[in-house]
């Protein structure tokens, strides 16, 4: 691919960055605004697919326990922030997440099951409490949930899906470079986030 | 701080269940799209199915015939009721409930499971029913919604029915994950929203 291909992709990922997920106010509930709440923001996309990439690092049973675990963890949260209960520095828990996961793929980092379960499901509870805060008051309100569910878990699928490519020769550097890049973005936004 | 509303709204969130939606196909058509537009139902339907699916072959063999004739005998029940059920609150609690047992891969007895399921279904017909008596062909539309139950009801028991293969253990469990996180949401949904 030429330079100038290269170029155009670059920015046509990079540039909807702003447009963080859980800024967005979408008009109402129902089951394409639910599924598509999730990924409309750089931040919750690249920490969700990191969850996946860390989950094919990590092997089995993590591959399938944080998966499973995520999106109930991820629902407490938004229950908290549904139900006005403040937990602080909630946009720096996001950009953390992606910072934090993106290094634990990039260095292949292996702690015990526990660890990484109690890792993904903090920082689980600060995505779940930016989007729970911010929930638009609609009809389909169980629609949206559950359309917001199956995207956050299909980010997840696509983490696993691309962090299998380790079977593959040049796979593993590929995943720890997807890692090093999610661990940028995560920073970039820590950066916002603080400043 | 905890805002006063919650627990205010989480007395006041006895809301009703989804009525008749209207689709242009008569009652029958109303009924069974009642089940997909509102998906309470279809969401406690399905959990009973894979909950039944990962406790044996015993539990998932009966689902097909019970849960539909479960369906129409509490249908029936609540079409003669002169007063509307309000029980969003409750019965979502419970989907929440079924959805936590599927995602943490419990395995029920049959003597245990089968009574839960045919309780479950007809109190959630019992609500379906007073919620549609009001409209006009409102047998019509249970009977097709009982149709709707069965279909669903049939066609998952076949797809998840035992022995899985360990993806579609896993696959199952997650769904169970994505049933309790939607009703989680929706939990906190109403009790944010209580009108």
């Amino acid at each position: 691919m030429r330079p100038s291909c290269w170029a155009t992709l670059a920015a046509a990922v990079l540039l909807p960055a702003p447009a963080w997920a859980h800024a967005n106010a979408h008009p109402g509930g129902g089951l394409v605004t639910g599924f598509l709440h999730p990924i409309s923001g750089l931040d919750h996309v690249v920490a969700m697919v990191a969850v996946g990439l860390w989950g094919a690092v990590l092997g089995p049973p993590a591959l399938w326990v944080l998966p499973v675990a995520f999106p109930m963890v991820m629902a407490f949260g938004g229950l908290l922030g549904l139900l006005g209960v403040p937990i602080p520095g909630v946009e720096i828990g996001i950009a953390l997440s992606g910072l934090v996961m993106g290094l634990m793929v990039l260095f292949e980092l292996k702690p015990p099951l526990w660890l990484a379960a109690l890792i993904v499901a903090a920082f689980a509870v600060f995505h779940g409490h930016a989007h729970g805060a911010e929930l638009p008051a609609g009809s389909n309100a169980l629609l949206y949930s559950l359309a917001f569910v199956i995207s956050t878990g299909l980010l997840h699928l696509i983490g696993i899906l691309l962090g299998e490519t380790r079977r593959w020769p040049g796979g593993r550097r590929f995943v720890q470079a997807t890692g090093g890049g999610v661990a940028l973005v995560g920073l970039w936004f820590l950066e916002r986030a603080l400043t | 701080m905890i805002t006063p509303v919650a627990p205010i709204s989480l007395v006041q969130a006895w809301l009703p269940l989804a009525h008749l939606t209207p689709t242009g196909l008569g009652p029958w058509g109303d009924g069974m799209a009642r089940l997909f537009l509102e998906p309470t139902d279809l969401l406690l339907m399905s959990a009973l199915v894979l909950l039944a699916a990962q406790s044996g072959r015993a539990c998932s063999d009966r689902l097909p015939l019970l849960l539909p004739l479960s369906w129409l005998s509490g249908g029936l029940i609540g079409l003669g009721l002169h007063t509307e059920l309000l029980l969003a609150v409750p019965a979502t609690a419970l989907v929440l409930l079924v959805g936590m047992l599927v995602a943490t891969g419990v395995r029920m007895p049959t003597r245990l499971l089968t009574p839960l399921a045919t309780c479950l279904t007809l109190l959630f017909s019992v609500v379906a029913g007073s919620s549609i008596a009001g409209h006009a062909g409102a047998a019509a539309a249970l009977l097709g919604e009982t149709v709707g139950v069965a279909v669903l009801v049939t066609l998952l028991s076949q797809v998840v029915a035992p022995p899985q293969p360990r993806w579609l253990a896993i696959g199952m469990r997650v769904a169970g994950s994505w049933i309790g996180a939607a009703s989680l949401l929706m939990l906190g949904w109403l009790v944010r929203h209580p009108t």
